[in-house]
């Protein structure tokens, strides 16, 4: 009969908490499908970076455990809480203590078995779609078929079981702890946490924003030098951060209240009085959970962004980064090796060979003075092109030609720079001197052509042929960059080009050594150095980097992000639904009042629409301006549209998850106080 | 007739140091095997904690209760189950069946747990279900059954083990007067018929006109204690009512 019990309660309490019960079942179908690919041969296969995407899923996944933990611990309590008054009719009847809390046990082993076979077979079809997006990523034919990995498997288990059966033991413990009389009567309780009066409320609300504005102008200031980034300061953002949320999240209750219930007028408008009490002495007792809560928004917010940025980055590199299939570049200009090696082993479409000159820099580089790309002109240099060779690069990627009078220059840059550019243009006119000479500016381009750090960095000028040996004569000479790598040569082949054709490319490419003294580990050696006199790049190698990259990072994030908003969003749910039971009674009392259902289906709306809306509050307002700001160290590649384009999609993302559960919430609320006993 | 339960100078005091209830005040009587004894007085007198500490459900904070000799507030917690399950039956106000069982199996729980033969459980279980009127509901859960059916599987279940004692607290507080009336007649039948022990809290006069021996609390002490003796019911009746007036409080109305 305990066991037919067990069997009962268990699908009750499924029932109850099926919001719960499904993001449990789904928890585990994405762990599974993770790991599941993580330890895939066919993805491990795809490149040598993968393997890093094994370690990067095997960890997350243990942080992942621990947020589940988290939920599960906190469910398990408030069940408890809920079925106080049936445990103490248990221990009434004189059923032992041990009997009862096994049979809790139980329950809850039915429940997460359950959910686990669930999330297993969930996670075997979340494989095959995460497969597909993998394979079709990397532009590999995948066919759908039925695998299944132990590892995973075993993993899988491994965790839920760990963190499960800690919980129970824990939870078992407390049952066998419990008194009769506390159990009976815990309902009838008042809530007996008078509000915990916080003192100088204003102050640390006060202390608690200027706090958060304390992180976002650190963080603003900390990622406004580039690249070279300070772990101090960011350290120091995040810390004023977290103590700012949890500081804001404690007074905050304190002013709900003086606001609505210290003002009369307010307070008897409509239902407010109600609402507001219930909800300041929830607020009071939540604070706590709902600074973790709002913490965790904020991390995986600005994580989601960060990995978007990434991700552009790392495509948009490409795109500027890898114009043509190869690009060799020699300090001699010696390329018969490169070409016969290329001749042979591919169809060449188009192939072209020019020199980049060399001169001082010019004074453009004051457009680029507040920002990041000014690193990328670290060597003080500037670049020209003369207007044949760029008109034949120009057409080996399909763009027209252009012209050129002999007073006239163009300036080529990447498209993040060019607005920068312009306006410069636009402040100091419209011409520039180099060489001590005065050029018309004629157009500024954003082509991608390879100008950063193949031709030029940032920017490269382009001046009509008769102007060459002009720049010649001012050209600096090779001696002062000693490697100076002038010589080019771009190729665009009709098939992409392999790892092994890439490595068979760079064995061509000479080097120099002599011998230099130094001094090593204290005694004075000689050594040799070597330099390099080429390099080359190549697409199709890179191409199989990025992607691995780009898969990576993509995955890990909507793999940790997903479960975590899922696991806080349930965390609200159960917590608001469990107090249904309480609030039953309260709206009951509404009710015989004289409410109408809507106006009552209102108000649930307005509490459980406030109680949700809270947490992610603060993390909204402030993940924007830290996101702009860290946004900052992208602008290389990355341009602000697109910046604002992820802040977009990560919040679509997250509010479309979080309404989910909202709304949810809010049916199953209505559900609980409607129907009668 | 031998003494079933003593209550000795029990007191139960809640609160903190600052702040004391005194809800029971001192408090002695005895109860003889097979007395049907109400317990009355005004709200928060102290009828339900003197319950609670009978029923071990609750601690005294000083005095004993022994059943049969035995003192219950000396029992530890490992023997308290057998002990509840063994002794105990009670009636509570709001039913408290658990609504994931039917009432066959609400009123077989007991005994299951006594592991008693599942043959003797259907017949034990049927018997007295005929006996109350819901042979006709046991495969229902409790929610599809009525407030007076649901009393009367809870007083199926309360008496299923044969216990000593029965405990009720207002076991016809949720019931029409209809309702109520079944169910005190049940009791009563139980009483004299089975000889079982019962120990009832009740506001109202004409369910404690069902008893033979009533005490009247007031702010935790005993203040009165009558006797059906050869009282018709009726007699009985206005003998409550004229100690209730006296009683003052709540009741002064009742007539
Ligand atoms: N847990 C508790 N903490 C503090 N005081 C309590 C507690 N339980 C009961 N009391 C107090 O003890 C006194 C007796 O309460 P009790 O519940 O026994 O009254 P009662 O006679 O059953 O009343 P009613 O007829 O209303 O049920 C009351 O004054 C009550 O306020
Ligand atoms: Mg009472």
């Amino acid at each position: 009969m305990l066991g037919k019990l067990s069997f009962r309660n268990a699908k009750r309490q499924a029932l109850n908490y099926i919001i719960y019960f499904i993001t449990v079942t789904i928890s585990i179908g994405l762990i599974f499908s993770f790991n599941f690919l993580a330890f895939s041969k066919d993805v491990s296969e795809l490149s040598n970076q993968m393997e890093y995407f094994k370690q990067v899923i095997v960890i997350l996944s243990i942080i992942i455990a621990f947020s589940i933990a988290w939920l599960i611990n906190y469910t398990m309590k408030f069940i408890l809480e809920k079925r106080s008054k049936e445990f103490a009719i248990y221990q009434i009847l004189g059923i032992e203590k041990k009997d009862i809390s096994s049979m809790f046990v139980k329950e809850n082993i039915i429940i997460g078995a359950i959910a686990l076979m669930f999330g297993i077979l969930l996670g075997m079809f979340l494989y095959q779609v995460l497969i597909s997006i993998v394979m079709n990523i990397f532009k590999q034919p995948y066919q759908i078929n039925i695998v299944f990995s132990y590892k995973a498997l075993l993993l899988t288990i491994l965790y839920f079981v760990l963190i499960y059966g800690i919980i129970i033991l824990k939870n078992r413990k407390k049952i066998k702890k419990s008194k009769v009389y506390e159990l009976l009567y815990s309902e009838k309780q008042n809530e007996n946490h008078v509000m915990r009066k916080v003192k100088y409320n204003k102050i640390i609300f006060a202390f608690s924003v200027i706090l958060l504005l304390v992180s976002i102008f650190v963080v603003k200031y900390t990622f406004s030098f580039g690249s070279n980034v300070s772990f101090n300061l960011v350290l120091i953002a995040l810390i004023s951060l977290i103590v700012g949320i949890y500081l804001f999240y404690i007074s905050i209750s304190g002013f709900i209240l003086d606001f609505y219930i210290n003002n009369k007028r307010r307070k008897y408008k409509n239902s407010n009085m109600f609402l507001y009490r219930n909800l300041a002495s929830k607020v009071n007792t939540m604070s706590i959970t709902m600074s973790t809560l709002a913490v965790m928004f904020v991390i995986i917010i600005i994580g989601l962004n960060i990995s978007m940025l990434m991700n552009n980055m790392l495509n948009n590199e490409m795109e500027i980064l890898y114009p043509f299939e190869i690009m060799i570049s020699t300090t001699d200009g010696d390329f018969t090796k490169y070409k016969e090696y290329i001749k042979k082993n591919s169809d060449v479409v188009n192939m072209h060979e020019y020199k980049i000159y060399t001169i001082e820099q010019t004074p453009l580089i004051e457009a680029l003075k507040d920002t990041s790309l000014r690193d990328r002109k670290y060597n003080k240099v500037d670049n020209v092109i003369k207007l044949s060779d760029y008109n034949k690069l120009r057409e080996m990627i399909g763009y027209s030609s252009v012209e050129l009078s002999n007073d006239e220059i163009i300036v080529n840059t990447i498209s993040t720079a060019s607005n920068y550019i312009n306006k410069y243009i636009k402040e100091n006119g419209n011409y520039i001197t180099a060489c001590n000479k005065k050029y018309k500016i004629k157009q500024v381009e954003d082509i991608n052509l390879g100008q950063l750090g193949f031709n030029g960095f940032v920017y490269f000028f382009v001046v009509n042929d008769n102007e060459i040996e002009f720049i010649k004569e001012n050209e600096i000479s090779s001696d002062y960059l000693s490697n100076n790598l002038e010589y080019k040569l771009v190729v665009n082949t009709k098939e992409k080009t392999t790892q092994a054709f890439y490595d068979d490319l760079c064995s061509y490419i000479k080097t120099y050594h002599f011998p230099q003294v130094g001094i090593y580990d204290g005694i004075e050696k000689e050594y040799d150095v070597e330099i390099s006199l080429g390099n080359v790049l190549s697409r199709g190698q890179r191409i199989g980097e990025t992607k691995s990259f780009y898969t990576i990072i993509s995955f890990s994030a909507i793999y940790v992000s997903l479960i975590l908003i899922m696991i806080s969003a349930t965390l609200l749910a159960i917590q608001q639904l469990s107090e249904s039971e309480k609030y039953k009674y309260r709206y009951k009392v509404l009710k015989d009042l004289g409410m109408d259902e809507m106006d009552m289906n209102k108000i649930i709306f307005k509490q459980i629409f406030i109680y949700f809306l809270l947490p992610i509050l603060i993390p909204v307002l402030i993940s924007v301006p830290i996101v702009l700001s860290i946004g900052n160290i992208f602008t290389l590649a990355v341009t602000y549209k697109e910046i604002i384009k992820n802040i977009c999609f990560v919040f679509g993302i997250f509010f479309l998850v979080y309404s989910i559960y909202f709304v949810a919430t809010d049916v199953q609320f209505e559900k609980n106080i409607n129907e009668e006993i | 007739m031998e003494n079933l339960l003593v209550v000795d100078s029990i007191q139960k005091y809640y609160g903190s140091k600052e702040n004391i209830t005194k809800a029971i005040n001192d408090i002695s009587f005895s109860v003889n095997s097979g007395e049907f004894i109400g317990i009355m007085g005004a709200s928060g007198s102290g009828k339900t904690t003197l319950l609670n500490c009978i029923s071990t459900i609750d601690n005294v904070s000083s005095g004993h209760i022994y059943l049969e000799n035995k003192d219950i507030t000396k029992i530890n917690d490992e023997d308290i189950a057998k002990f509840r399950r063994e002794n105990l039956g009670f009636i509570f106000q709001d039913f408290n069946l658990l609504d994931t069982l039917t009432v066959e199996e609400n009123i077989a729980l007991i005994l299951t747990i006594n592991k008693v033969l599942q043959k003797d459980i259907d017949n034990k279980v049927f018997e007295l279900a005929l006996k109350l009127g819901i042979d006709d509901i046991l495969n229902k859960y409790p929610y599809q059954i009525s407030g007076g059916q649901r009393q009367r599987c809870a007083v199926a279940r309360a008496i299923i083990n044969n216990p000593k004692l029965i405990l009720a607290d207002e076991p016809t507080g949720a019931l029409d007067s209809k309702s109520a009336r079944q169910l005190l007649d049940i009791l009563k039948e139980m009483n004299e018929k089975l000889k079982v022990t019962i120990l009832m809290v009740t506001h109202d006069p004409f369910c404690a006109s069902y008893c033979n021996k009533i005490l009247f609390l007031k702010d935790g002490r005993i203040f009165n204690k009558i006797e059906k003796g050869d009282k018709t019911q009726k007699e009985f009746y206005n003998n409550i009512l004229d100690v209730l007036s006296l009683l003052g409080g709540d009741f002064r109305d009742v007539r």
